[in-house]
């Protein structure tokens, strides 16, 4: 575990040439550049938005589904099942399936929505600037749900019932139960579930780079796909500059999660 | 005293020769060889076949790696930087390498027979600094694909020779509608700086002039200017050129029957054999200045200098260069000869006529010049930036031709 953290930490103090000899150590140069590179504020608004919508979007949508899965119903078994498959799918595969679900001429969400009647011309959906992120985004919802909602599903099954018998004869509504019993039981997985996901949202590679390799220039970058652009794929092809920025990403992933956990302790300390 | 010394000069003379055979013997016993994939049918099997009787003849074993396009670079460097490069490697790019001193010159390990062998042009895009370093393993040319269905639709008696001749023809063809699109343009991040190649010679322009970067030349903002234009202005394209690729982009419109005319080479028209579905001519590139110029591209094969493995290395190479072996995997591949004799034994076949026709009018990208590693990097992620609505051809080959300008400073 520590042993790769320092290659990186020691990479990014040092400068590489293009073909990744090692030339010599040059201090903290690496992190000055990364700085200074024009891309980085797109990169890192970017980055925000799509680990923020994400895990809001993946976690709103996998309680209703959780909840929806832990209702008895016939079938349910194969339901439960079914929200596996795009877990248990690679995600480099789910996401050149949408490559082409998403395609201007042969994708399937064009020729349904123009059947449906509800666009009445194609859009290019990876193409366009305007709708790019917003299609990556759905991608990433889409393979996040599975874990999530098997984790607030676990959850809920930890919940006793007895707290919603007490509930219902003390005569609450289901919405003033949900509000009041559900969700403050649901706390800690609810905890696991968003944390977990804001560390794989933020590390998630092949979806924003297969749905953005079509693109030039670096508008629609995360800070994990424009790490690699800066080793390998940009003008820049510079292993030490990519380095610094993953120590960043790392301490900025870790950064995070300790602020969030802040913010919801400081919340349960005023409730 | 001085005759202890002299014992001990000896003693330490003794162990270290024997130390170094020990070492020559440790490292000649295997080689690493990475080879690029160019297609899941041909290149494991024929490397695997040649490096066993390679281990026949020799008693060296080889580890083999065949890697995909798309990770070959990082995987490369990732070598590099653990200090552990491999003995051979084959990748569309040397000139870096032998500017950080990493690779043995022709004369140190390619026998003089296999050498002279090469045809000039590529022997001279293997140079660096007057010296052979990437040597030729196979290569390509471009040539201009149509669609002759839709052609003979729009009332077009053949491809168009000049650029006049094709904005009409483009014109024409994608107004038989129906989704029917004129040229495909693939100025995505993927190839875009062979496409843009071919565009900016066929307009008598070029990357550089004598030793100097010269992307942002008069003519070549020309060019990029009416490359947006075919977009824009008279939207003969498909939609956001600068933002389709060649594989799953242009190429795949035009196996599906949509796209009048494309830039293709020999593997396209072998999956349009393969589906049968488009009936289709290839023909020169149309040219702005009466000569059409395309692209050729060689990739190499490099011996990086590691101690003791320059016999093993030297017999491996020359078994690959031996006139059966290199033309069959060649063939195989459906690429194009870089040997004088591949050349003889493959210019009889009909399917590759097009392309050894057009191959007298190859250029080469500037790969011999170590700042080509990053300019087509810069190329390929920004130049798809001046094709879309708004953008400015001319200030995104000026930012082109001033990071070029820097990296040949070496910044």
């Amino acid at each position: 575990m520590l042993y790769p953290a320092v290659l990186l930490v020691r990479a990014s103090l040092s400068q590489y040439s293009i073909t990744g000899l090692y030339q010599g150590a040059v201090g903290a140069r690496n992190y000055g550049r990364l700085a200074a590179q024009e891309a980085l504020p797109t990169v890192v608004g970017n980055t925000v938005v799509w680990v923020v919508v994400v895990v809001a979007v993946t976690v709103v949508i996998s309680l209703g589904l959780a909840q929806f899965l832990n209702l008895e119903f016939p079938g349910r078994r194969l339901v439960r099942w079914a929200l596996i498959v795009p877990w248990a799918a690679s995600l480099v595969m789910t996401a050149k399936l949408f490559v082409w679900i998403y395609d201007y001429y042969f994708g399937i969400l064009n020729h349904a929505l123009r059947t449906l009647g509800l666009l009445d011309r194609p859009v290019d959906w990876l193409g366009d600037d305007a709708t790019v992120m917003g299609a990556m985004i759905a991608v990433g919802v889409f393979v996040s749900l599975p874990f999530t909602t098997y984790v607030l599903l676990a959850g809920l099954a930890t919940i006793p019932g007895e707290v919603y018998e007490a509930a219902r004869v003390d005569g609450a509504s289901a919405w003033r139960t949900y509000r009041s019993v559900t969700l403050p039981l649901l706390r800690p997985a609810l905890l696991v579930a968003t944390v977990l996901n804001m560390i794989y949202v933020f590390n998630s590679f092949p979806i924003v780079w297969a749905l953005n390799d079509r693109n030039p220039g670096f508008g629609h970058d995360t800070t994990i796909t424009y790490m690699y652009k800066i080793a390998f794929k940009s003008a820049l092809r510079d292993v030490g500059l990519s380095a610094a920025l993953g120590v960043v990403n790392v301490v900025a992933i870790l950064l995070a999660v300790f602020v969030y956990l802040r913010a919801v302790r400081w919340r349960e300390q005023e409730a | 005293m001085s005759g202890r010394r002299r014992l001990v000069a000896l003693a330490v003379t003794v162990s270290m020769a024997l130390a170094l055979t020990a070492c020559d013997r440790g490292a000649g016993a295997s080689i690493k060889v990475v080879i690029a994939d160019y297609s899941k049918e041909h290149t494991r099997p024929f490397w695997q076949a040649l490096a066993e009787t390679y281990t026949k003849q020799t008693g060296v074993k080889v580890d083999l790696q065949v890697i995909d396009w798309n990770t070959i670079d990082q995987q490369v460097s990732t070598m590099l930087q653990n200090n552990q490069p491999p003995d051979v490697l084959n990748l569309n790019a040397f000139a870096s390498y032998a500017k950080d001193g990493l690779l043995h010159p022709a004369e140190d390990i390619l026998s003089p027979k296999t050498k002279d062998d090469f045809l000039d042009a590529f022997t001279r895009g293997g140079e660096f600094r007057g010296k052979l370093y990437g040597f030729p393993i196979l290569s390509s040319a471009r040539a201009f694909f149509y669609n002759r269905a839709l052609l003979a639709k729009a009332g077009l008696a053949g491809p168009p020779g000049t650029w006049d001749e094709f904005l009409q023809a483009a014109r024409k063809i994608q107004a038989l509608g129906g989704g029917t699109i004129g040229y495909a343009l693939p100025l995505g991040p993927e190839e875009a700086q062979a496409e843009w190649s071919i565009w900016m010679w066929n307009n008598g322009g070029d990357w550089k002039s004598g030793e100097a970067w010269a992307i942002n030349s008069d003519r070549n903002v020309q060019t990029l200017s009416f490359l947006a234009d075919l977009a824009n202005k008279h939207k003969v394209t498909q939609v956001n050129p600068g933002k389709t690729n060649r594989t799953d982009g242009a190429f795949q419109l035009f196996k599906d029957g949509k796209v009048g005319m494309v830039m293709g080479f020999s593997p396209l028209a072998a999956q349009l054999d393969a589906e049968g579905k488009v009936d289709y001519g290839i023909g020169l590139m149309p040219s702005n200045t009466g000569a059409s110029v395309t692209l050729g591209v060689e990739d190499y094969l490099m011996a990086f200098k590691k101690k003791g493995n320059q016999e093993s290395v030297k017999k491996f190479l020359d078994l690959y260069y031996q006139p059966e072996n290199i033309t069959r995997w060649i063939t195989a591949e459906g690429f194009l000869p870089v040997t004088k004799s591949g050349l003889r034994q493959m210019s009889g076949n009909p399917k590759l006529r097009p392309y050894l026709d057009a191959l007298p009018n190859a250029r080469l990208a500037p790969t011999t010049d170590p700042a080509w590693d990053k300019v087509k990097l810069d190329v390929q992620q920004n130049i798809g930036l001046a094709v879309q609505p708004g953008g400015n051809p001319k200030q995104v080959l000026d930012q082109l031709q001033k990071n070029a300008t820097a990296a040949a400073s070496g910044r």
